[in-house]
């Protein structure tokens, strides 16, 4: 062997010494460093998210009397029960106050008193929203005095110019109007003649599954007395469920 | 001068005077050694990153975990919150599907002329497909009607039959062109108007009212289709502001 190959088998040694040590300890090192980074990024992205989780959570626990508030008011748009004897009281106060004589009320399925209505009240449900109360209501008034009574209707449930909700009675839906002079001859005030108005209109009951509030009090989404329905809402004809 | 070369000749020619006896192992394992040494520095830089990253890994996840427990714990709020928001998106959509009937029934008034009563006015809200001259988006649009479960889903074309006696049939065509005024009408058809000998007809009861018509009026019905409910999409922004002005009195309160 000359001098030169001895050269070469110790360059070539020393090289597969090197190759081995890297390729046995430090490679295997490095890579697990490289996996850990990847899991580090994963455990980042995950804290990100539940912090995320926490942050909407909170923001949730600190608006859920506001949220509580709206529900119950929302509730006297759209009760979780048919509520027949407010929307009557809603009805004569609203046509009272429009000097609008309120005539009758009947559900449009098999047509009763109002007693009766809240028995007969037929409820189709829609597929993902509220059930639908259809009723025919009467009212003799002057022409000016019947459409500001609509206005008023509409007025029980309208939008707000910053897009909230502005609820002061039950939401109703008038489908369709029927004006004709009234049989009596009894003009209407300011010697205008008057008019009998039928007005279906739909009225909404909320779900049955889901109740007012769904199970949550005052003070807690998880109370553990869920509240009735009807004692959840100030449903009283007497004291209107306004909340602002 | 000649030069004279003062290495023994046996040493001369090789060039490796700087290998040496060692035919240079000794740079080999020198160069092995530096190698070693930039291997273990490698090494023992990835063991430390995997030590410190390790523990990043675990404090994150503790992190990740107690933050993600608060969260769970305090989920009946999200769900509340997000109760609130669907159920108040609904009662909107509801609102805003409705239509404006006392604006209309304010429009007719407004534009019926003197020379016309009516003895009766029968307003309803039709399903787009059967009313007539509906465009083709109305059909498209009953489809979201579903969604919100309205009684008046959009698309549905709201339609006034008007019947009643003008004092002449001129009355009856300027009648019919100021229907045309009212906001939002789509289209305004005479069914009938014919002059008739019969007594007792019209009844004044329109906003136009100028008590019974006379003998020989004509007596008319006229048909006025609205333009069809928008989706609620469309009827959002005007909505609030149509309502703004209406967001008064009465000690009502605001759902947000």
């Amino acid at each position: 062997m000359t001098g030169r190959d001895r050269i070469v088998v110790t360059v070539i040694g020393a090289l597969a010494v090197l190759a081995a040590a890297w390729l046995l300890a430090v490679s295997p090192e490095r890579k697990q460093a490289a996996s850990l980074n990847a899991q580090v990024s994963a455990a980042r992205a995950q804290l990100a998210t539940a912090e995320g989780q926490l942050a909407n959570a909170r923001a949730a626990q600190q608006q859920y009397s506001a949220a509580y508030t709206s529900i119950v008011s929302l509730g006297k748009a759209v009760p979780a029960s048919q509520e027949v004897p407010s929307l009557i009281y809603q009805l004569a106060q609203a046509s009272n106050r429009k000097q609008v004589e309120f005539a009758s009320i009947a559900t449009t399925s098999g047509g009763g008193s109002s007693g009766s209505a809240a028995a007969t009240a037929a409820a189709s449900a829609a597929s993902s929203g509220f059930s639908q109360m259809p009723f025919t209501f009467v009212f003799n008034g002057s022409f000016t005095d019947l459409y500001n009574l609509f206005q008023q209707l509409n007025r029980f449930t309208v939008r707000t110019s910053s897009g909230g909700l502005q609820v002061s009675g039950r939401l109703l839906t008038i489908q369709s109007t029927k004006l004709a002079p009234a049989s009596s001859s009894e003009p209407a005030k300011g010697g205008a003649t008057r008019l009998t108005g039928s007005v279906t209109a739909t009225a909404y009951v909320l779900p049955a599954s889901q109740g007012l509030t769904a199970g949550a009090t005052p003070s807690s989404p998880t109370g553990a007395v869920a509240s009735p329905v009807s004692s959840a809402a100030p449903q009283s004809p007497t004291t209107p469920a306004i909340v602002r | 001068m000649r030069a004279v070369n003062l290495i023994p000749a046996a040493q001369r020619g090789s060039g490796g005077s700087a290998v040496g006896e060692s035919q240079g192992a000794a740079y080999a394992i020198l160069g092995v050694l530096a190698g070693l040494a930039v291997l273990a520095f490698l090494y023992g830089s990835a063991r430390h990153q995997i030590s410190s990253r390790r523990t990043q890994a675990a404090t994150l996840t503790a992190q990740a975990q107690q933050a993600q427990a608060k969260a769970t714990a305090l989920a009946p709020y999200v769900s509340f919150a997000a109760l609130r928001e669907q159920r108040t998106q609904a009662v909107s959509q509801l609102v805003d599907s409705r239509f404006d009937w006392s604006h209309a029934f304010h429009e007719l008034g407004r534009v019926l002329p003197p020379g016309v009563s009516l003895s009766s006015l029968d307003g309803t809200i039709g399903s787009a497909v059967a009313a007539a001259g509906a465009p083709a988006s109305a059909s498209a649009t009953t489809a979201a009607a579903g969604a919100t479960g309205s009684a008046t889903p959009p698309g549905s074309v709201p339609t006034f039959t008007i019947s009643g006696c003008a004092t002449s049939q001129a009355e009856v065509a300027l009648m019919l062109t100021r229907l045309r005024l009212i906001d939002g009408v789509g289209d305004v058809k005479l069914q009938s108007s014919t002059k008739g000998s019969s007594g007792s007809r019209g009844g004044g009861g329109g906003a136009g009212s100028s008590g019974s018509c006379a003998t020989s009026a004509p007596v008319f019905t006229v048909q006025v289709a609205f333009q069809p409910l928008p989706s609620v999409q469309a009827t959002s922004a005007a909505a609030v502001t149509s309502n703004a002005s209406t967001a008064q009195s009465n000690g009502s309160g605001t759902a947000r």
